[in-house]
């Protein structure tokens, strides 16, 4: 729905109706109602198509559910949300349709983006546009290496490697003394690279001796993993690293469980929160080392928020939402609770850099996951949530037995450190 | 020995994939001389509604066997796609070759949109279908029972394509029209119906041996030019038009990328592109592919 935009003469009749709908507006909401005259447009970049349509899809639903549920108790500072949805493909043709959404739709600022391969692309746009934009779950690393340290108006998602920071102390807090021979199964593009060489540096750091027996890199997309498990099976690893997170991994569990690849090998997944409802217990382990990223939908002791969003979402869509979600609805209340706080600073609506210097001076938002806020740098802190699976529960696909929360302070390194730096003298939480 | 017999049939499985797709990627170049971009759109199309039909089947409770005959019925019944889309086929049939990939590669991106209005952007798989099939025991280790029945599969199909075209009228008539399209119309042969027939065939080819593979796998947005890519190393390498080409090239690609994977796996796709290159050098036709004259 576009907004309706009404330009024309003023008359002392329409100016007598305004300032009535002023004081109504302001007593009902707290906010001017001359700011509710025009809604607020915020463009949103989601992938629809391709290997991360699923994120897309609840990324987006999360969003729509974040903008239906403000716009009911008023807007944003009184303002109604409107959003302009485009679709997020590759690097160029996402560039172009961002700029459709300044230059054309003239947003107020925008949000989304899943893939780093297109924010880092788009990173350098965002700054010489000058507007806001928040992403959901890209970044603007090259490889582990923040491109994009000094950006203003670019808010970037938490560090790629956060996951896979927590699953490797979590596999060294369960399952240490229980392995010697690891491999790893890790889509071929940086972010399963990274992930495999972080878990190395992280047993090394804590003095773990093992030996890597095979690692393997399935091109992402790629549906037929027969191969692949059959040289793991030959391999004979004691545990199994793996972050694969698109559809090819339900497809792997599949085949790694008839080929008793799950009985004979520990199993560590920091992302395999993506495809949680596809992992049905049929062919998934108990105690198998889960990430759920920053959203695990069956929280035992869930916020009222979180229970509230579960419970819509599977009403509504007749699924379990996943991180994505709980990324888009971060990005939407960051925004809000930045510009409602520097509303209510300024006393009026407040400037773009107003609202850019809120987000940046740390204030706290309460996630659908958790609580999360952002870095002087831009970088997003969020709370993560990991754990082992378990087959006890009411559905067909496995839930966590026991989990842990760490915000990414302590598994992202800090703004302008490197990274295989950082790992050797951070201080962890295991 | 156990970890090498296995990693041969792991091989073999995505050889045996590999073979549904590229079949009938080569029977449609053999008869109709069209390069169709489509077929891996096809492949997905099976896949897709097999996934559904699975759905429907277990959920009325039929045994696992008859949910795997509904799974094959449903591929087979996407054929009937078939002669609407060469009816299309038939405005680019003289004109330049371009516009042939041009409209096959516009059928192949039209349906991954139809796939994702139709079953939204998850992947669909058919639940522990897979599973149930139960496992193998080949003495020196276990496998899954459903791989080699999907690897079985393709070899009756090759066989039974070879039987059709080699011992049937039908396909005499079929290698007579790919042969010479005016001698065969001048001694009578309808080939506007050859055409539609071919092109039907190896429709369903596709869809069947997506809905195959599905329970193995799942149906997703990409797989269709996923696949495609892989099966034109495979038809490169067996021969442009050629059904025992197709079997050829999908057992060495299955097979080298198998070995690839446990000796070098970031040497995967430079090891089937390599033998590509060498075929193109050595033997331009492809292996079994005739040499032009």
């Amino acid at each position: 729905m576009k907004g309706q935009h009404t330009r024309g003469v003023l008359r002392r009749r329409d100016v007598i109706k305004g300032a009535g709908a002023v004081a109504a507006g302001v007593a009902v909401t707290g906010f001017p109602a001359i700011a509710q005259n025009t809604s607020l447009k915020i463009g949103i970049l989601t992938p629809k198509g391709g290997i991360a349509a699923t994120a897309g899809e609840n990324g987006l639903r999360g969003c729509q559910w974040a903008v239906e549920r403000l716009n009911k108790a008023g807007g944003i500072a009184g303002r109604k949300v409107e959003l302009v949805v485009e679709e997020e493909t590759n690097a160029q043709q996402t560039i172009e349709r961002f700029n459709k959404l300044v230059l054309q739709d003239k947003v107020d600022m925008v949000q989304g983006v899943v893939s780093t391969g297109v924010a880092l692309a788009l990173g350098p746009v965002v700054e010489d546009s000058k507007k806001l934009t928040i992403m959901w779950d890209g970044t603007t690393q090259d490889g582990v290496t923040e491109k994009l340290p000094d950006a203003r108006y670019c808010f970037k998602s938490t560090d790629n490697e956060c996951e896979a920071v927590m699953a490797s102390l979590l596999a060294i807090k369960h399952f240490k003394g229980k392995f010697k021979t690891i491999a790893g199964i890790n889509p071929d593009y940086s972010y399963g690279r990274n992930n495999w060489a972080a878990f190395k540096a992280i047993l090394k750091r804590y003095g773990i001796e093992y030996e890597v027996v095979a690692e393997q890199w399935p091109k992402v997309g790629n549906m037929e993993v027969t191969s692949f498990v059959a040289a793991l099976k030959a391999a004979k690893p004691d545990l199994i690293f793996s972050s694969l997170l698109f559809a090819d991994l339900p497809v792997f569990m599949q085949q790694a469980h008839a080929a008793e690849l799950t009985k004979s090998s520990l199993m560590v997944f920091p992302a395999a929160g993506w495809q949680h409802t596809s992992l049905k217990k049929a062919f998934t382990p108990e105690n198998m080392l889960f990430g759920h990223n920053t959203l695990y939908f069956g929280h035992p002791n869930p916020t009222p928020l979180q229970k509230e969003f579960v419970d819509w979402y599977v009403g509504t869509h007749k699924d379990y939402p996943h991180w994505e979600a709980d990324r888009a609805y971060f990005a939407m209340e960051s925004y809000k609770t930045a510009v409602e706080a520097a509303h209510k600073a300024k006393g009026g609506w407040p400037s773009q850099d107003d609202v850019i210097d809120t987000l940046k001076s740390g204030i706290k938002v309460q996630s659908l996951g958790g609580p999360g806020w952002f870095r002087k740098d831009n970088i997003a802190e969020q709370t993560f949530i990991q754990g082992l699976t378990t087959h006890k529960n009411a559905y067909d696909f496995c839930t966590l037995s026991t989990f842990d929360t760490m915000t990414s302070d302590v598994l992202q390194k800090p703004a302008g450190a490197d990274f295989w730096k950082w790992i050797e003298t951070a201080k962890f939480p295991v | 020995m156990a970890a090498f017999a296995e990693i041969v049939l792991g091989g073999l499985f995505h050889a045996a994939v590999l073979f549904l797709v590229a079949a009938g990627l080569q029977l449609v170049f053999g008869v109709q001389k069209i390069v169709n971009l489509a077929c891996g759109a096809f492949y997905a199309l099976g896949a897709y509604v097999g996934a559904s039909a699975a759905k429907w089947a277990i959920g009325v409770g039929l045994p696992t066997p008859l949910v795997l005959v509904v799974v094959l019925l449903a591929g087979l019944a996407c054929a009937v796609i078939g002669p609407p889309l060469e009816r299309v086929l038939r405005t680019v049939y003289d004109r330049d070759e371009s516009f042939q990939l041009l409209l096959t590669f516009a059928f192949l991106l039209m349906f991954q949109d139809l796939f994702r209005i139709g079953w939204g952007a998850n992947p669909q798989t058919t639940g522990s279908l897979f599973l149930s099939f139960g496992t193998l025991d080949l003495g020196l280790f276990k496998t899954p029972a459903y791989n080699v029945f999907v690897i079985a599969v393709a070899i009756t199909v090759a066989a039974g394509l070879g039987w059709f075209l080699q011992r049937t009228n039908f396909g005499r008539l079929l290698r007579a029209t790919a042969e010479n399209r005016a001698m065969a119309e001048a001694v009578g042969v309808n080939a506007r119906a050859m055409f539609s027939v071919v092109f039907t065939l190896g429709v369903a080819l596709g869809t069947v041996g997506g809905a195959l593979v599905v329970p193995a796998s799942a149906a997703s947005l990409d797989m269709a030019a996923e696949l495609v890519v892989e099966a034109f190393a495979v038809v490169v390498i067996g021969g442009l038009g050629s059904i025992s080409g197709a079997l050829a090239g999908a057992v060495i690609v299955g097979l080298v990328r198998a070995a690839a994977i446990v000796f070098y796996a970031e040497a995967e796709l430079l090891a089937i592109y390599a033998i590509v290159i060498a075929v193109l050098i050595l033997r331009p036709a492809g292996l079994f592919g005739k040499e032009a004259v």
